[in-house]
């Protein structure tokens, strides 16, 4: 057994590696930058956990979301890793001073974007030696991502001034042209690029054709009833997700809950955790479902309302079958769908009057910091807020140190024009998406086409426009009972003095 | 109570305030403002308990609910928004007695019972897998909650001693508060064998509302978080470590009004006619006592990390030596104000 296997095996408990890993941690390993396309549930995290135990430093991982986060330090603590500590925010970073002075033990440092634009924090990792750089969900670098988080766009800078240690980008999802972003950004050279199909052969596709909402509503219902679970159904908006929870339910679909970004953080936890311990059969959510849910036996996931680009789409449908068994994925449709995704998209995209007049509003001195409080101020959405400061950033090169009036139009133009060529962009994606969900060919190839790839195989169970039997996806008999719910005092009892285990006590 | 526990609330509220506030004054209550006007309502109308209660309540709900109340002819409107209850309301309220959460302390237990709870319920998890010989994910995300909890577990001797213990003092207190109240706070729990329900996973199976369950939730909590304070739940007392909120020196009390309002120390003590290091007294007792207290306005990270940092090395709290490690660069201010930080977050 070599040390790579060796230590596979000591340290994360598994016999071998699955495809990609290897390929990827050597070149890791041998001090290269590296560009990872790996689909979703292939075990992303080990191409940088397991270099961790050969590396001189530490390893820095900057990920866009806190729970993610948390995720990855959880399961990592887990495995018996002590060394691991994960900052958020900057509030975070003073409640860690112990852990900031000493960053040098730490053999994994999450971090979020926001944290890397703290002087302190930078110098902290100065003085750490961090031995590689990696960005997780790295698409977000780039504005023709699905899911653009403009503070990735520092990250060149940040992994600069760190005397430009060895990178590591990952994602799933990445179209050439977001590649091409990704290794610009980050500045990344000589990149050896690992791009692996997105493809999941074990995932079924089809799209259902509706008459209208209700009509949608019902079939989904149905086939939710139908269908062997567990699963995911994703929604657009959040009350349509509560909505056909309950609807779900009184249908007859088993343990439904749902799942959006406005519940509480212990409301989403322990959603999460029922679905993850099959205490649910169906979780009925918004896109914040899903990252970081390492769940491998999810058998479907549906759409009640389409995502509005097609890489979003892949990504979300990536979390059925991780388990490689036969799964499906199916999409609702009916006509208004694309006005609703379209909406959807374009809610990040300042209205033009509100930006010109926001501009006009600019005092005549406002260079530099003070325009960040001016964004704050101008009565816009987080969202908009993000991508204005983004957009405002740039249109501000040209700008003069005296904002006259003049010198405030064409900053304004400037920034419209960004916006507008945005509003173009999202429309283009929204029509592939359309596209495909009209399709009369394999959408599988479709698929693989819109990120630069060709299919090779297809499988048994390929699409609905290959034909497609769905049977064997169906449950068969009834879904087993719920465990009953004991008295108080009884639930006490078991809680504390039950012994048995879990999946005994099921039978 | 199947719906309209926002209601019952309500009608509660303007019993008190009998005319003399408007539902506005009952948002700020429920939601937890901390503004001089709503904290003098909640000693003046004696709703105190219902301080900080219902931290997600929207006008639009109060509205709603007032119309009910007005519908059934319950309340009346006296003026803009201002309501008061009838005697067919006044009846109501009596006949709702039993929906009453009469342990519910928001006043004194609003800030701390997130934590307390975290607490109570990832040291069941534990408890109950460690006893059911399975791994499990931790049902609480909070890194100070996680790590205290470890310490906690780890200085304890016996587990099936804890184990027994716990579960003594929640059936207990649980058997002291309502059937319902005891089945909410039971299955809000997470064992390892089935992982905690939400209000409203409960409220569906029991039928009720959902701001029902979460109050007969609260009631059974803040009973508990009580007792604990009595010194008759010995577990309960030893969770509620550090989380006691505690009173501040009137002095003191007054300089963090003043630095809520962007003041310096040294502005603050040109005021309040005080010496300066009388002022940086109080900012000491602010930070060993108020929880989100930042302290980073009064020191720079990189010298706190030093001094937390020669503190440790050094193994002692004496003031001189620390600053005599650091080579003088450090104020015994800046010390006191670090180690109190520190006290604040390890020792109670």
């Amino acid at each position: 057994m070599d040390e790579l296997t060796k230590t596979l095996h000591e340290r994360f408990g598994h016999a071998s590696f699955r495809p990609g890993q290897r390929d990827v941690i050597e070149d890791v390993l041998s001090g290269r930058d590296v560009l990872a396309m790996l689909p979703t549930g292939s075990g992303k995290s080990l191409c940088y956990q397991l270099p961790a135990y050969f590396l001189p430093g530490s390893v820095l991982i900057v990920s866009p979301l806190v729970s993610l986060m948390e995720d990855q330090v959880e399961q990592l603590r887990r495995r018996g890793e002590k060394r691991v500590v994960a900052f958020h925010s900057l509030l975070d970073a003073e409640e860690k001073w112990q852990a900031l002075a000493s960053l040098p033990d730490f053999r994994f440092i999450y971090a979020s974007p926001e944290m890397l634009q703290s002087e302190t924090f930078l110098a902290a990792l100065r003085r750490a030696r961090v031995s590689l750089f990696v960005v997780d969900e790295a698409h977000c670098i780039s504005q023709w991502g699905y899911d653009f988080r403009p503070d990735f766009l520092k990250l060149g800078a940040v992994r600069h001034a760190l005397g430009s240690p060895p990178c590591l980008a990952l994602t799933a999802t990445a179209t050439p042209e977001v590649q091409e972003d990704i290794i610009r950004t980050l500045g990344m050279e000589r990149t050896r690029r690992h791009i692996y199909s997105v493809d999941r052969p074990n995932i079924a596709l089809a799209v259902e054709h509706c008459l209208s909402v209700e009509d949608k509503a019902a079939r989904l219902a149905e086939c939710a009833k139908r269908l062997r679970g567990p699963g995911i159904v994703y929604f657009s908006s959040r009350q349509w997700a509560e909505e056909m929870a309950r609807r779900l339910a009184q249908n007859g679909a088993g343990r439904v809950a749902y799942y959006h970004a406005g519940m509480d953080g212990e409301q989403r936890l322990l959603v999460q955790q029922q679905f993850l311990y099959d205490e649910l059969d169906i979780v009925c959510c918004t896109s914040a479902f899903g990252m970081g849910v390492d769940k491998g036996n999810v058998r479907f996931v549906l759409h009640f309302h389409m995502p509005a680009q097609l890489e979003a789409y892949v990504q979300e449908i990536g979390r059925a079958g991780r388990d490689g068994a036969p799964s499906l994925a199916v999409l609702f449709y009916a006509d208004g769908d694309r006005a609703i995704a379209q909406a959807v998209a374009e809610a990040e995209l300042p209205d033009s009057a509100a930006l010109r007049e926001w501009c006009r509003r600019l005092p005549e001195d406002a260079v530099g910091g003070g325009w960040r409080a001016m964004v704050d101020a101008g009565g816009f959405t987080d969202i908009q807020k993000r991508l204005l400061a983004y957009f405002l950033e740039w249109g501000q090169t040209a700008a003069p140190e005296q904002l006259t009036a003049a010198a405030k139009e064409r900053l304004y133009e400037r920034m419209a024009a960004a916006i507008e060529a945005r509003r173009r962009w999202k429309r283009k994606k929204l029509r592939e998406m359309e596209e495909w969900v009209h399709a009369s060919s394999c959408r599988r190839a479709a698929i693989v086409r819109a990120f630069g790839e060709e299919l090779s195989d297809k499988p048994d169970a390929c699409c609905d426009n290959c034909g497609l039997e769905t049977d064997c996806f169906m449950a068969d008999g009834r879904r087993p009972e719920p465990a009953p719910v004991r008295p108080w005092r009884e639930e006490l009892w078991h809680m504390f003095f039950g012994g048995r285990r879990r999946d005994e006590a099921a039978k | 109570m199947r719906h309209g526990y926002a209601s019952f609330l309500l009608a509660h509220c303007l019993r008190r305030l009998n005319g003399e506030r408007t539902l506005a004054a009952v948002y700020h209550l429920l939601s937890g403002k901390k503004s001089a006007q709503t904290l003098q309502d909640c000693k003046w109308f004696q709703l105190a308990p219902f301080f900080g209660t219902w931290k997600d309540v929207t006008m639009d709900r109060l509205e709603e609910a007032a119309l009910v109340l007005v519908r059934k002819q319950r309340a009346a409107p006296v003026h803009d928004r201002t309501y008061i209850l009838t005697e067919k309301g006044r009846h109501w309220l009596d006949e709702q007695a039993a929906s009453f959460p009469r342990y519910v302390n928001g006043w004194r237990y609003h800030e701390v019972e997130p934590l307390f709870w975290q607490r109570l319920s990832l040291i069941g998890q534990t408890l109950s897998n460690l006893s059911h010989g399975q791994r499990f994910i931790p049902i609480c995300r909070d890194e100070r909650t996680l790590l205290w909890v470890k310490q906690y577990l780890l200085g304890k001797g016996s587990r099936q001693t804890l184990v027994r213990a716990l579960y003594d003092e929640l059936i207990r207190l649980l058997a002291a508060v309502s059937e319902e109240a005891a089945t909410v706070f039971a299955l809000r729990l997470t064992s390892a064998r089935r992982i905690g329900w939400t209000a409203e996973q409960i409220a569906a199976w029991l039928q009720k509302d959902v701001l029902y369950v979460q109050f007969q939730f609260r009631n059974a909590l803040h009973y508990m978080m009580a007792e604990a304070e009595a010194g008759r739940a010995s577990v309960m007392a030893e969770l509620m470590a550090g989380l006691a909120p505690v009173q501040l020196t009137q002095s003191a009390q007054k300089t963090y009004e003043w630095l809520q309002k962007g003041k310096t120390i040294d502005e603050i003590a040109a005021l309040r006619r005080l010496k300066k290091s009388t002022i940086e007294d109080h900012v000491v007792e602010l930070a060993a006592n108020v929880p989100d207290f930042s302290i980073a306005p009064f020191v720079a990270a990189e010298r706190a990390a030093a001094i937390q940092a020669a503190a440790r090395a050094l193994g002692t709290r004496k003031l001189k030596r620390i600053r005599e490690a650091l080579g003088g660069i450090a104020s015994y201010f800046e010390i006191r104000l670090v180690l109190a930080k520190e006290v604040g977050r390890w020792m109670n």
